[in-house]
């Protein structure tokens, strides 16, 4: 048989729980495997055979219910709905299974072709609890399969439980949620009214989803079409004003439902999960005496929390810098090589001094130069930074500074996508995700280019060292303390300006502490983190850095001051005046664009000590002399902040889709950096520096 | 020409001195109906006052008449029934047979209103500006008539939608939903030896609620009742033992303990409770209820951040952190036994 029958495979389940390891071990391609909730917005895809099967895999956002009420929800909820998946995979959470249930039971009602995955299977066994699969599988009316996904336990069995739930004939009967007499009558009579009017798809959940008010539901009925909710034809025919007579009648019911009809709906719901729980579960220790609450006792101290938080940024920061530096140099005498080599063969083709300026010169020595100061840094940090990810660290990072970030109308996820700016920018913007509130997320991407990523603190370092030598750390220290303020000052203007009516909130699960596991953490650092963001930099890179060289070099032959590159300084020179910055300067800042990394080759160029971007020990020595300090550090103030990489801009589209925002993201940065440079070097120029 | 004529000056002038008449009138008609939706009128602030009162009669029982509302307001009957007039003149109050007198639905609903207003700005006076709970009461009683509801809702936004006015009352939602609760006055509950907890006072007699919140009675507390002689009864709160007169027991109002929820928010580290409400509604009520907070769930309050905010709860086998002002929009009731 080379013919193998296609299966698709929606997988579903609340945030934080394996769900991605699941996904990464059975289709081998891995994924981001995070231990904060809410990592995977995106559709994933991914395939894998068994048998003469060939499975389709599609994870689909971690949710905590099918409400409807986040895009999340609706992502999940519709693709359930849409009939494309042949069966379900809910992964759930042994050690919460009351709260995974909610979910659970949400599915089953819309679908009986459902296998559970119940993971997790060995942390439940540390915490000292045991959890009766076969009770839990009679009580839930659907297969359920322990596993322990980052083992790669019990998935050949959920593979084969997923083949057989969607070949086979007879079905399932999932236990179905007692809504109380009530809820219950109310909503057959609304299946009643549907069923005469044609509708027979889904009655019980559309009456129940009526009567709980959920908006999506409750809009179709209004605009007269469910063609989202079922897939007969049929029910397109029915007119807006049948339609509108069912709502009103479920708005009269579920009024006189009391207290509270969306209430007592989930109450009922969380009570047979409590039933179910209190059935299959053992629990043999009580909580309070797990590690994770020991841990916590100090991490979020009144006290030591703030020295633990500071001294783990801090220590990361620093291996980061301190360690890039040793390969950094490695990697560069590397690419020297090979550009040597590469110049001297086309020299050897007699191939014609622009091809090998454009293609030596511009290329290979710019990309290189892009990959060999920003490839280690990028490794050491995102490493460090998943590892704290995945041992559990960072959700409390969150919950720690949210008073803090409350002050400037912000919250404490805020935080998570700033410090992983730290690492990139562009992969902050991605972080943002993880919050759920619109507006505190548009915030956090708006306001991650004015955290300093290690791009600019790298290149930058040189700068600082060479000017400023023994204060190199209290300086690099004013440059932290600057962004931090930035930062604060830009969200708490933005909030003013664009958000004054919409309220702040702040939910947030708090994952048990987990040891790492090291393969997940490196393979998400390479695959996930530094190929995507090298990649993006790269294909940006090299046309940027060629194009640079084309202006350094034409016209050829002429004068530095006849190029286009001398052109444009001397164009730039009287709008750097008030801020101290001089046209080279502007001008090779606007080289940076790029890739804030090739900085000091950029003066270089700008300068016209060389026409390419290769060696910067000479303009180094050049620097040192024509520039003061105060010049040195006004300069070292705006290109710290100015203006977010062209890498960053394209993600800010990426997330946000809206032009006002790519403008605020490239404003803010400016005004700001504006500002204090100008504060900087005119306050300079006052104190007689 | 007829354009000098006399006769053409005449008319004009007629029918200007009538189009000025006209206007005239209309704008003396309009500012005489106009008058009463001043909302500073001192009219109208006392025809609210009545309002209110009539409210609290409203809710009391069934059938009531001018003599009720003159015993409650204090006033002459005379004057009482001045003021019954302006309440049918706003169409909030209809008269029925025999003098009996009912609310409409536009006077519930502005009585309802008033109360809410009340109740907020005092929750807002005790806990935003640190007025003590016997000062509030007058300085509220002006506010409420000012307050415009855009005003009202951010104000409720601002105090994370509180379910209790300082003295204990409840604060209805916007659309009058209303928690019902069993409360009977002191001195009609009194079962010696029981434990009662204070749902509330009354707040309308300012210097006897001073007094008796400095005895520590104070809603929310809980209260043994020892024993009642004649007209002394006696209370004990933390061992300490008070004699309060049966007239004051009238004014204080309790329940069977625990019944009182209270907002999550404002449980002590290391509590546990069970959740009765969610409040708030909308999308944060949706999600709340999604993360395990629903009627009946079981919480313990594990810590509070290091800066007081956000607080981390156990709940249904996680750990949530809400801020404050989140969790306070659960109603539970605080689980005192093992």
């Amino acid at each position: 048989m080379t013919n193998k029958k296609r299966i698709v495979v929606g997988m579903a389940g609340n945030p934080n729980v394996g769900k991605s390891a699941i996904f990464n071990a059975l289709t081998g391609s891995r994924q981001h495997v995070g231990n904060w909730p809410g990592k995977t917005i995106e559709r994933a895809e991914g395939i894998f055979h068994q048998d003469n099967y060939e499975i389709n895999l599609v994870d689909l956002p971690g949710t905590y219910s099918l409400a409807a009420q986040s895009l999340e929800e609706i992502v999940a909820r519709d693709y359930i709905i849409s009939g494309e998946p042949d069966v379900i995979l809910n992964v759930v959470d042994a050690t919460s299974l009351e709260r995974n249930l909610n979910l659970t039971l949400q599915i089953t009602e819309l679908t009986d072709k459902v296998v559970v995955a119940l993971n997790l299977m060995d942390e439940i066994q540390r915490q000292g609890s045991e959890i009766n699969v076969e009770k839990l599988e009679k009580s839930l009316g659907v297969p359920v399969i322990p596993t322990i996904a980052v083992e790669g336990q019990g998935l050949s069995e959920l593979a084969e439980s997923i083949i057989s739930i969607a070949t086979e004939k007879h079905q399932h009967r999932p236990i179905a949620v007692d809504y109380g007499i009530t809820v219950q009558e109310y909503a057959k009579d609304l299946e009643t009214d549907m069923t005469n009017l044609g509708i027979y798809e889904r009655n019980h959940w559309i009456a129940l989803r009526l009567l709980e008010d959920d908006p999506e539901v409750v809009n179709a009925f209004k605009e007269g079409n469910l063609a989202s909710f079922c897939t007969d034809k049929k029910t397109l025919d029915v007119s807006v004003d049948a339609l509108n007579k069912v709502l009103k009648r479920a708005t009269r019911l579920r009024e006189s439902i009391r207290p509270d009809a969306r209430i007592e709906i989930v109450r009922r719901r969380y009570e047979l999960a409590h039933d179910i729980f209190h059935r299959v579960v053992r629990i043999l220790r009580p909580i309070e005496q797990t590690s994770t609450e020991r841990v916590d006792r100090i991490v979020t101290h009144r006290i030591w929390s703030w020295p633990i938080t500071l001294m783990i940024i801090v220590v990361v920061l620093w291996i980061t810098i301190k360690g890039a530096n040793v390969p950094s140099d490695l990697l560069a005498s590397g690419f020297g090589w090979l550009a040597d080599v590469s110049r001297s063969f086309l020299v050897n083709q007699h191939a014609p001094w622009w091809l090998i300026g454009a293609l030596v010169d511009g290329l290979i020595v710019g990309t290189c130069t892009v990959i060999a100061v920003m490839l280690p840094p990028m490794i050491i940090f995102f490493t460090a930074f998943n590892l704290m990810e995945d041992i559990g660290f960072i959700p409390r990072i969150a919950f720690n500074l949210d008073r803090l970030m409350r002050a400037v109308g912000s919250q404490g996820k805020h935080t998570l996508v700033a410090l992983m700016s730290f690492g990139c920018n562009v992969t902050g913007v991605l972080t943002s995700r993880i919050i759920e509130n619109p507006k505190d997320r548009i915030i956090a991407i708006v306001t991650s280019p004015l955290v300093i990523c290690n791009g600019r603190f790298g290149a930058g370092l040189a700068l600082i060292i060479l000017f400023f030598g023994n204060q190199a750390l209290l300086v690099t220290l004013i440059y932290l303390v600057i962004s931090v303020a930035a930062v604060l000052l830009a969200t708490l203007v933005l909030n003013h300006l664009f958000f004054r009516q919409e309220p702040g909130g702040f939910v947030m699960e708090l994952p048990p502490y987990r040891t790492p596991k090291w393969g997940q953490v490196i393979w998400r650092t390479l695959v996930h983190q530094v190929g995507h963001t090298m990649s993006r930099a790269v294909i940006i890179a090299a046309p940027a850095t060629f194009i640079i060289w084309l202006l350094g070099n034409l016209p050829a032959g002429a004068p530095f001051e006849h190029t286009a590159v001398g052109r444009l300084v001397a164009v730039l020179a009287p709008m750097g005046k008030p801020f101290g910055l001089t046209g080279e300067m502007l001008t090779a800042l606007l080289f940076t664009l790029p890739a804030k990394e090739i900085v000091v080759p950029s003066l270089a160029m700008t300068y016209g000590l060389q026409t390419t971007l290769v060696d910067s020990r000479a303009i180094l020595d050049y620097l040192a002399q024509s520039w003061t300090s105060l010049t040195a550090f006004s300069f070292l103030t705006f290109f710290m902040l100015y203006l977010p990489c062209l890498v960053t801009v394209w993600a800010t589209w990426k997330e946000t889709r809206k032009l006002k925002w790519i403008a605020m993201s490239l404003f803010v940065p400016l005004v700001i950096a504006s500002l204090i440079t100008f504060v900087v070097y005119q306050g300079g120029l006052l104190l007689g520096l | 020409m007829l354009i000098f004529s006399h006769w053409f000056w005449s008319v004009l002038s007629f029918f200007f001195a009538a189009l000025w008449l006209w206007t005239f009138l209309r704008q003396h008609r309009e500012k005489k109906k106009k008058l009463p939706s001043v909302s500073t009128d001192q009219n109208y602030i006392e025809a609210e006052d009545a309002l209110k009162a009539a409210y609290h009669l409203h809710e009391k029982k069934k059938d009531w008449d001018s003599k009720d509302l003159s015993l409650i307001l204090g006033i002459s009957d005379n004057l009482t029934n001045g003021l019954v007039d302006v309440l049918i003149d706003f169409k909030w109050a209809k008269k029925e047979r025999k003098g009996k007198l009912h609310l409409t639905e536009k006077g519930k609903q502005r009585g309802r209103e008033l109360i809410r207003a009340h109740r907020l700005w005092e929750k807002y006076l005790v806990t935003r500006k640190g007025m003590s709970l016997d000062e509030v009461h007058s300085e509220a009683n002006r506010v409420e008539h000012e307050i415009t509801s855009e005003e009202l809702e951010k104000l409720d936004n601002e105090l994370g939608y509180p379910a209790w006015d300082p003295h204990g009352q409840f604060i209805s939602e916007p659309d009058g939903k209303t928690m019902s609760l069993p409360k009977h006055s002191l001195s009609e509950a009194w079962q010696s030896g029981s434990r009662m907890r204070i749902v509330s006072l009354n707040d309308e007699y300012s210097p006897l609620l001073a007094q008796l919140v400095a005895l520590g009675l104070k809603p929310g507390v809980d209260v043994e009742l020892v024993n009642r002689k004649q007209n002394i009864l006696s209370l004990r709160i933390d061992d300490k033992n008070i004699p309060i007169a049966e007239i004051t027991a009238n004014h204080i109002f309790v329940a069977p303990s625990p019944i009182l929820p209270m907002p999550l928010g404002e449980l002590p580290i290391g509590s546990r409770a069970q959740v009765t409400d969610i409040k708030g509604g909308g999308k944060h009520q949706r999600r709340m209820l999604d993360m395990g907070f629903v009627p009946g769930a079981e919480i313990s309050v594990i810590r509070k951040a290091p800066l007081g905010d956000p607080i981390e709860y156990r709940v249904k086998g996680t750990a949530v952190a809400l801020r404050q002002k989140d969790a306070d929009t659960v109603l539970v009731e605080e689980l005192n036994d093992k």
